[in-house]
C-alpha cells in the first residue's frame, strides 16, 4: 500500500486524474441544459466528453510510461529480484484507478444537480458508466505500454492527437457497427431523453477496450521483442470477438429507445394528461396548463379530451392522429423543471389540437389566427416564444394577425363556426386556406 | 551547428512532426472524397506538428548552454521562426496534392499563434511540458467551436474561419508575445532534469 501511495504521489496519475475531473466537470456545467432531463442524458453527455478524456488518459499514460527511460534506471532496476510485472503493478493500479475514479466523480458531480429532479433511473446507466470507466483505464494502460515502447517526449502529444482523431472519426464512420465497437463515445449523441445504448453495443465496446488494456499491460511488462509482438494478439482478439457480437441492425445502433423510459405516465383523473416516464417529474406542472389548453379547445364541437407528450423515435412513422388526443412537446429547463410553461397552453391549442403527420396540407397562418382567436389574444410570432427558433417566414405572423382581426369583427358564433370548420378540415386532411375569410 | 541541432533532438522532432502530418495527409487522401481537409483535421495537424517540435525548445542542460557566447535572444527567435516555417511549408506543400490542408492564411495564423503559445509555456513550465496547454486548448476548441459572442470566439480562436479578424488578432498577440517572452527568457531551467 505504501508503494501505491508513493506511486500516487510521484507519478502523473494524480495530476492527470485531477485534470480529467476538471475538464469533465467544466464541460458538463458549461451546458447543463444538455443533461438536466435525467440520468440517461447525464450518462450520455458524460460519455460524449470521453472524446476529451480518453485521449487525455492515453497521453497521460504515455507520459508516465516514459518515466523509466527518462530516469535512466532501467538497467539498475533489472538487477533487482522483483519481477517486472510486480514492479509495474503499482503504476498500473495508480494510473487506472485514479483516471477511472475521475470519471466516476464527474458523473457524481453531475448527479448531485439532477438527483432531486430526475425521476427515472434505468439500469443501463450503471453498465454504460462502468464501461466508460473501463475505457479510461484501457486508454491509460495502453498509453503506459506505448510510452514504454517509444520512450520519447513526442509520444504523448502524438498519442493525444491520434486518440482524438480515432475517437472522433470512428464515432461517425460507416458501417455503424464497426464504429460502435471502436469508439468509446459511440451512441452518445442524444436525440431524445428516452434514448439508451443497446447492451450489445456496450458489451462489444467493453471487449474491445479490454483488449486494448491487456495490450498496454503486455507492452509495459513484457521485456523481449517477442512479448511486444504478443501485445498485438489481445487487440486482434478483442476486435474479432467484439465485431462478432455487436448488433448489426439499425434499431440497435441508431438512437435506440428505452421502452420503459418512453412509456406514458398519466394523471389518474380526467381530463387525462400523459408524459413519458423520463419526464414524470414535470407531470404535475404540465397538467394544469394542458387542461387549461383543453378547456380553450372545448369551445369547439368534438374537441379533444386528452393531452399526451410527443415521443416519436427517430426511425418511426408519425403516430396516427387521434381526434380525442392532443400531442405536445414537453421541454425541460436547465434545472430539470418544466421549461417555457407559458407556451404549454398555446402548444395544446395551436394546430387546433390536431397533430402533424406530414401527409396533409396545413396552413400555418390560418391555424395561428384560429388558435389565437380561441385564446382571445393577438397572434405573436413563434420567434418571440421559443428561444431555440431562429427563423420563421416573415409574412406569416402579419398574415395571421390580419386573419385574426377579421375574426374579431365577426359575430362570436360565426367566428367560432369558422374556427370549427378549420379544425374539421385539418382532421379530414383538407386544405384549410381561406376557411376563415369566406 | 549540426551538433547543436542534434543535442536539441531536432532530427527526431522533425521526423515525428513531418511523419505525423504525412500520415494524416495519407489517411485523408485514402478515406475522403473531399479534396480539402476538414478544418478540424487541419487545426489538429498543426497542433500536433507544433507539439512534436516543442521538445527542441530547450537543450539537455540549459545552464551549460547559456554559458556559451552566443546571442541567445536572436538564436531563440530564429528557432521559433524555423519551427513556424517547417509547419507552414509542409502544410502548404499539400495544397498542390490531392488532399489540401489549407487555406494558407489559416495555417499561418494558427501555426504562429500556437508556436508563440508553446514558447511562452516553455518559459514557464519547461520545454517538455510546454505542449500541454496549447494542445489541450486546441483540441477543445476544435471539437467544440463557439461562433457566438466575443468570449466564445476568443476562447476557441483556433477553430474560427480564416476570415475572422478577432481570431487572427488572438493568434498574432500569442505569436508576438510568445516570441518576445521566449527570446528574452528562454526555456525554464527547472524542467531540464526531465529531458
Amino acid at each position: 500500500m505504501s508503494i501505491l501511495g508513493l506511486e500516487l504521489r510521484r507519478s502523473a496519475a494524480a495530476g492527470a486524474a485531477l485534470l480529467a475531473l476538471a475538464v469533465g466537470v467544466a464541460a458538463l456545467y458549461l451546458i447543463p441544459g444538455r443533461w438536466s432531463e435525467g440520468w440517461m442524458p447525464l450518462v450520455l453527455t458524460s460519455k460524449e466528453y470521453l472524446i476529451l478524456l480518453w485521449p487525455l488518459a492515453l497521453a497521460a499514460g504515455a507520459w508516465q510510461g516514459r518515466r523509466e527511460h527518462r530516469a535512466k534506471v532501467g538497467e539498475l532496476f533489472a538487477t533487482t529480484p522483483r519481477s517486472r510485472a510486480r514492479r509495474m503493478l503499482p503504476v498500473l493500479v495508480a494510473m487506472g484507478a485514479t483516471l477511472g475514479l475521475a470519471y466516476l466523480l464527474v458523473l457524481v458531480a453531475g448527479g448531485v444537480r439532477i438527483a432531486s429532479t430526475a425521476s427515472y433511473f434505468p439500469p443501463d446507466v450503471v453498465v454504460i458508466v462502468l464501461v466508460g470507466v473501463l475505457s479510461l483505464v484501457a486508454a491509460a494502460w495502453l498509453g503506459l505500454g506505448l510510452g514504454r515502447l517509444l520512450p520519447a517526449l513526442v509520444t504523448a502529444p502524438v498519442l493525444a492527437v491520434a486518440g482524438v482523431l480515432l475517437v472522433f472519426f470512428t464515432a461517425i464512420m460507416r458501417p455503424w457497427w464497426l464504429g460502435a465497437v471502436l469508439s468509446p463515445v459511440y451512441g452518445s449523441s442524444m436525440w431524445y431523453p428516452f434514448q439508451t445504448i443497446d447492451s450489445g453495443v456496450t458489451g462489444a465496446l467493453a471487449i474491445w477496450m479490454g483488449g486494448l488494456a491487456l495490450a498496454g499491460v503486455l507492452l509495459l511488462v513484457g521485456g523481449s521483442p517477442r512479448a511486444r509482438v504478443a501485445a498485438v494478439l489481445p487487440v486482434l482478439l478483442g476486435l474479432g470477438v467484439a465485431t462478432a457480437i455487436v448488433p448489426r441492425d439499425k434499431a440497435a445502433l441508431l438512437a435506440p429507445v428505452d421502452p420503459v423510459a418512453r412509456e406514458l405516465v398519466c394523471t389518474d383523473d380526467a381530463p387525462k394528461v400523459c408524459v413519458t416516464r423520463v419526464h414524470a417529474n414535470v407531470l404535475e406542472s404540465v397538467t394544469p396548463l394542458a387542461r387549461e389548453g383543453l378547456a380553450v379547445l372545448a369551445k369547439l364541437p368534438g374537441a379533444p379530451t386528452e393531452v399526451h407528450e410527443y415521443a416519436r423515435a427517430i426511425d418511426e412513422e408519425n403516430p396516427a392522429v387521434r381526434d380525442d388526443v392532443v400531442v405536445i412537446n414537453v421541454r425541460i429547463d436547465d434545472r430539470g423543471g418544466l421549461a417555457l410553461p407559458d407556451v404549454v397552453v398555446l402548444e395544446v391549442v395551436s394546430g387546433l389540437g390536431v397533430g402533424y403527420t406530414g401527409d396533409c396540407p396545413r396552413d400555418p397562418a390560418v391555424e395561428r389566427a384560429a388558435a389565437y382567436h380561441l385564446l382571445g389574444r393577438e397572434p405573436v410570432s413563434d420567434l418571440e416564444l421559443y428561444p431555440e427558433m431562429i427563423w420563421e417566414e416573415p409574412e406569416l405572423n402579419a398574415e395571421a394577425v390580419a386573419l385574426w382581426q377579421d375574426l374579431q369583427e365577426l359575430p362570436p358564433a360565426e367566428a367560432l363556426s369558422r374556427v370549427a370548420a378549420v379544425r374539421a378540415a385539418i382532421l379530414a386532411c383538407q386544405d384549410s386556406t381561406g376557411l376563415l375569410s369566406r | 551547428m549540426m551538433l547543436h541541432l542534434r543535442a536539441r533532438r531536432v532530427p527526431l522532432a522533425l521526423a515525428a512532426s513531418v511523419g505525423a502530418a504525412a500520415l494524416i495527409w495519407a489517411l485523408w487522401l485514402i478515406f475522403s472524397d473531399n479534396r480539402d481537409s476538414a478544418a478540424l483535421i487541419v487545426v489538429l495537424t498543426i497542433a500536433l506538428m507544433v507539439s512534436a517540435l516543442s521538445p527542441t525548445l530547450a537543450g539537455p542542460d540549459e545552464d551549460l548552454e547559456r554559458a556559451a557566447a552566443l546571442r541567445w535572444p536572436r538564436q531563440r527567435a530564429l528557432h521559433l521562426l524555423a519551427a513556424v516555417a517547417v509547419v507552414v511549408v509542409v502544410l502548404l506543400a499539400t495544397l498542390l496534392t490531392g488532399a489540401r490542408f489549407g487555406p494558407a492564411t489559416l495555417v499561418l495564423g494558427t501555426t504562429a499563434g500556437l508556436v508563440g503559445l508553446t514558447a511562452a509555456c516553455a518559459t514557464v513550465v519547461g520545454a517538455a511540458r510546454s505542449w500541454f496547454l496549447p494542445l489541450g486548448w486546441t483540441v477543445v476548441a476544435a471539437l467544440f467551436p463557439q461562433s457566438s459572442g466575443t468570449w466564445g470566439v476568443l476562447a476557441t480562436w483556433q477553430s474560427q474561419p480564416h476570415t475572422n479578424g478577432l481570431a487572427a488578432t488572438v493568434a498574432a498577440v500569442l505569436a508576438v508575445g510568445g516570441l518576445a517572452t521566449y527570446a528574452i527568457f528562454g526555456a525554464a531551467r527547472s524542467a531540464t532534469a526531465d529531458q
